[in-house]
């Protein structure tokens, strides 16, 4: 890591999602920097922004007006410079098919939002874990999956 | 066109550290990966030309020693993971306390306070990547990959690659089948 | 061999060469009878023949003796009366030279005799005369007259002689011709016999294998018969017309029922084209006249489909196809077939309506379930989590009551989150999307085990379970499968017991389960899960598979009512079938069966 901390995006059009999402890594004291976008388009405009810093780990809400979170996916998979970034989904249910296609169009987590803060709280930080694990650890990336 | 490789880290950095001492002049001895022994007194501007060098490559010089000793617990893991045949019927935590000569709870309480993690947990995480790998690179059945990694039975390894994955292994291995077949595509 | 034999024999052919055969031999011996018939003719004119040679001999000899004895009388008493039969023998004489010559033409030996015989008679002639001069001149005492007198009894002696010889020769010539006619004769009416009794057996021959042709053609006329009857049955029941257009005079037949497809009496009007495409829709009237005419320039009609609209109005979807044949005569027809199809297209429409509201429904059901998922899972997730939050952070500004209500929208939204899964997974079901794939089905109910990890714990629960075969199943919904059973023997375990579950393996064949016994698999699976609950009357046996049915109340157990119809559900997917079995206070079984696919 060239840096000691994760950097964190999440792009969620979810108020209540954001809040929950910031104040989880707020509680967790964990050596992480969290950016906030609203929707796929903000999002999207800031990555490819030349001179920005790409994060570790990008969560994506899928069902986002105007870029769907699986918009999103497919476009930053389609841009080698993103090629470094873990891509996790961060979603209300959905059929296994549909968290199995995430998968195949290159997720590397699935996130079902939990309904209990405490829940999230572990969910994000064994996400983190996880994923420093992956990058300290010489493992495969093309072998990262992960579902909670 | 797309084709799939395997590289070993090991013998890259092993490489191009060799290269580097070399070009500096520097006696030296490699003792386990990720420890180096000078033979004879490095002035400080040579090893500081070496970290600079170094980090180009994304190696970096390891201050401190909690971080070394987390490291080599790392690397005992790995090896044990990979050579499943000398370490039948010992424990893991004996084997690693007699290893690196230090108590198994010194140990696992430095490596959870620098890596967030236990040490039983890395354990796993390391044989379900094995496992990964086996899965994708070698024509084994589950059957098989679970007798390698010696594991008590297929459902077992199921059960844990599960919990630490949260999808099944079959599952895992048609989200990879499908990629290939996805990438294959676009090409 | 034998068979081309009885072909044969059976043909017309054959027929035709007996009776051509049988003719000839007919008229042949119809020949030899004329020949037999025409020889006893002839030989009765030889007889006669011979006969009258004979009588003219005698007639010559008697006119002879006449003369003689006339001569004799005459010399006697001088009476010149004695010597009238002389003059008249002469003539006589003559005469029956005359006819000998003619009954003898032919006959060189005879003609010889009899010309011998006329020298005598001649001689014997100049004799009379020269014995009756001397007699005249009364010299008969003459040595002459002596000498004249032997020699005249010496030459009637030798006519005598002559006639005689003549006869003898004549009789013999009649007896060899008579030795060899009556030879001939007697075989004569054998033959006439049997040209009649053969002409005969020809005849009865002839007669049976006609009467035998005669009764073949009347089976088949029946048959025949009996297959127009049937033809017109099966056209009237399968509603199809048959018509035949005879291409070379450039005429139509149209049976019966092709006249009542159209709506009309049968043969109430000439079997025309023009006639028939007076029927046709309008908007298909094009259409039909472009086949047709393409159908008189090719002789071939392929599979055409057109209306017509009856005089009362109906309209008919009619299909129809047609086929060249060329008869033993070499004519050629083109038989077509004509089939009022309108119910077939009057089902499939109907399918076909029915088939998009189902579909409507489907979708109805499927964005139902996408509400479900999405729109109402998320503010419950909100609500949860907010609770989560107040109870983690706010505990301590809450009073007792604020902390009990709290505790009650707590209980109360984790039901309501248990239902929205629930349901959520009942309406996901579904078959069609799901893939079949080779599982082990050991690890499933692994995996099953694992997902309840805490509660089966909790309830110090023992779960025992044979080894199972790998089978073609979609894998999570047999995990959900497993998942469902469980912990529904885990939720209905008897207060103070800790659950006992054992899974059992077996082979079942259809035939010993009554609800199999008609299915198209023989062999199944059979995974049987007996727990040691509360178990439940048998009479809900049924019942409690169904959507939203609960046997207890909501209090006592937390049941949604969902998860065995989905386990059902599930198991009907893999086209299986679940039962149960109740002991109240005992357990309950619940038996799985699923084909065994090879």
């Amino acid at each position: 890591m060239r840096e000691n901390y994760t950097y964190v995006v999440l792009a969620d059009d979810d108020e209540d999602d954001r809040l929950f999402f910031t104040e989880a890594f707020d509680e967790l004291k964990m050596k992480t920097k969290v950016d906030i976008y609203k929707d796929g388009v903000d999002l999207m405009n800031a990555l490819n922004q030349s001179e920005s810093t790409l994060p570790n780990i990008l969560f994506l809400d899928l069902n986002m007006p105007m870029k769907s979170g699986l918009e999103c996916l497919t476009e930053i998979k389609s841009n080698p410079r993103f090629k470094d970034i873990a891509i996790a989904i961060y979603s209300t249910s959905a059929s296994e098919e549909d968290i199995e296609d995430t998968f195949v169009s290159g997720a590397n987590i699935y996130i079902k939002k939990p309904n209990d803060f405490k829940v999230l709280k572990k969910i994000l930080s064994d996400v983190v874990t996880m994923n420093w694990q992956y990058h300290t650890s010489g493992l495969n990336k093309d072998n990262f999956l992960l579902r909670l | 066109m797309k084709i799939f490789i395997k590289f070993d880290f090991t013998q890259i950095c092993t490489r191009v550290i060799d290269e580097k001492l070399e070009e500096l002049g520097i006696k030296y001895r490699m003792l386990n990966f990720g420890e180096i022994e000078f033979l004879e007194d490095v002035p400080s501007d040579k090893l500081k030309a070496f970290d600079l060098i170094l980090r180009e490559y994304g190696i970096e010089k390891i201050e401190n020693q909690k971080v070394i000793l987390v490291q080599k617990i790392k690397d005992t893991i790995i090896e044990m993971v990979l050579n499943t045949d000398d370490t039948v019927n010992v424990k893991s935590s004996v084997y690693l306390s007699e290893k690196l000569g230090h108590s198994y709870g010194y140990l696992s309480n430095v490596f959870s306070e620098v890596t967030y993690t236990s040490i039983e947990n890395f354990i796993i995480l390391q044989r379900i990547e094995h496992a990964k790998s086996l899965m994708i690179n070698t024509d084994l059945s589950l059957t098989e990959i679970a007798f390698r990694l010696q594991y008590s039975s297929v459902a077992h390894l199921s059960t844990q690659f599960k919990n630490t994955t949260g999808i099944t292994p079959t599952t895992f291995q048609r989200i990879i089948a499908k990629r290939r077949a996805l990438s294959d595509n676009k090409n | 061999m034998t068979m081309k034999f009885k072909s044969l024999y059976n043909s017309e052919r054959f027929l035709k060469i007996i009776f051509g055969l049988s003719l000839f031999i007919v008229l042949v011996m119809g020949g030899l009878a004329y020949r037999y018939i025409k020889e006893l003719s002839d030989s009765f004119d030889e007889v006669q023949e011979a006969y009258q040679l004979h009588i003219e001999l005698e007639k010559l000899l008697s006119a002879l003796k006449d003369a003689e004895s006339g001569k004799r009388g005459y010399i006697i008493s001088k009476d010149s009366t004695f010597l009238e039969p002389l003059w008249v023998s002469g003539s006589e004489l003559d005469l029956s030279l005359q006819r000998l010559k003619a009954l003898t033409q032919g006959n060189p030996d005879q003609e010889e005799k009899i010309a011998d015989l006329e020298i005598k008679i001649d001689n014997s002639l100049r004799i009379f005369e020269k014995t009756l001069q001397l007699a005249q001149k009364n010299e008969i005492e003459s040595a002459e007259f002596i000498s004249a007198f032997k020699e005249g009894r010496q030459n009637m002696n030798s006519v005598r002689f002559k006639v005689l010889e003549i006869t003898t020769h004549e009789s013999d010539l009649l007896g060899t011709k008579k030795e060899r006619s009556s030879k001939s004769l007697s075989n004569a009416p054998m033959v006439v016999y049997y040209v009649l009794i053969f002409s005969l057996l020809i005849l009865l021959l002839i007669y049976l294998q006609i009467s035998k042709n005669l009764k073949i053609l009347k089976e088949k006329n029946e048959l025949l018969e009996t297959f127009k009857e049937s033809t017109t049955q099966s056209e009237i029941i399968s509603k199809h017309g048959n018509w035949i257009w005879n291409i070379d005079d450039n005429t139509f037949e149209y049976s019966d029922n092709l006249y009542r497809l159209l709506g009309e009496e049968p043969q109430s009007f000439e079997p025309t084209l023009e006639n028939f495409i007076a029927f046709t829709h309008p908007e298909d009237l094009d259409k039909l006249t472009e086949q047709v005419n393409k159908m008189m320039e090719n002789e071939d009609l392929p599979f055409i489909h057109y209306r017509i609209i009856q005089k009362s109005g109906s309209i008919k979807h009619f299909k129809a196809y047609g086929k060249v044949l060329i008869d033993s005569d070499g004519h050629k027809k083109l038989l077509g077939t004509t089939a009022d199809i309108t119910d077939e297209i009057e089902n499939y429409r109907l399918i076909e309506e029915r088939n998009l509201e189902l579909e409507r429904n489907n979708k109805e059901l499927a964005s139902f379930n996408y509400v479900a998922s999405h729109d109402l899972q998320e503010p419950l997730r909100k609500i949860q989590t907010f609770i989560s939050r107040l109870e983690d952070k706010e505990q301590e500004n809450l009073t007792d009551n604020g902390k009990l209500y709290i505790k009650r929208i707590k209980s109360s939204s984790a039901r309501m989150r248990s239902l929205i899964d629930d349901l959520l997974q009942f309406s996901r079901t579904n078959k069609s999307e799901e893939a079949f794939e080779d599982s082990n089905i050991n690890i499933l109910l692994e995996t099953a085990k694992h997902d309840l990890v805490e509660i089966i714990s909790d309830t110090r629960a023992r779960i025992s379970s044979d080894s199972i075969p790998s089978m073609k199943v979609i894998p999570f919904q047999i995990k959900q499968l497993f998942s469902n059973l469980i912990s529904n023997s885990l939720k209905y375990r008897r207060e103070n017991v800790a659950p006992v579950i054992s899974i059992r393996y077996s082979e079942t064949h259809a035939s010993e389960v009554p609800n199999l016994k008609y299915s198209k698999h023989s062999r199944y699976h059979t995974i049987t899960i007996k727990d040691n609950g509360i178990g439940f009357d048998q009479e809900y046996a049924e019942q409690i598979f169904t959507l939203f049915s609960r046997l207890h109340n909501k209090n006592e157990y937390s049941g949604t009512g969902i998860g065995l119809s989905i386990c059902k559900k599930i198991v009907e997917n893999h086209n299986g079938y679940i039962t149960a079995e109740g002991y109240p206070n005992q357990g309950s079984t619940f038996i799985v069966y699923l084909p065994i696919t090879s």
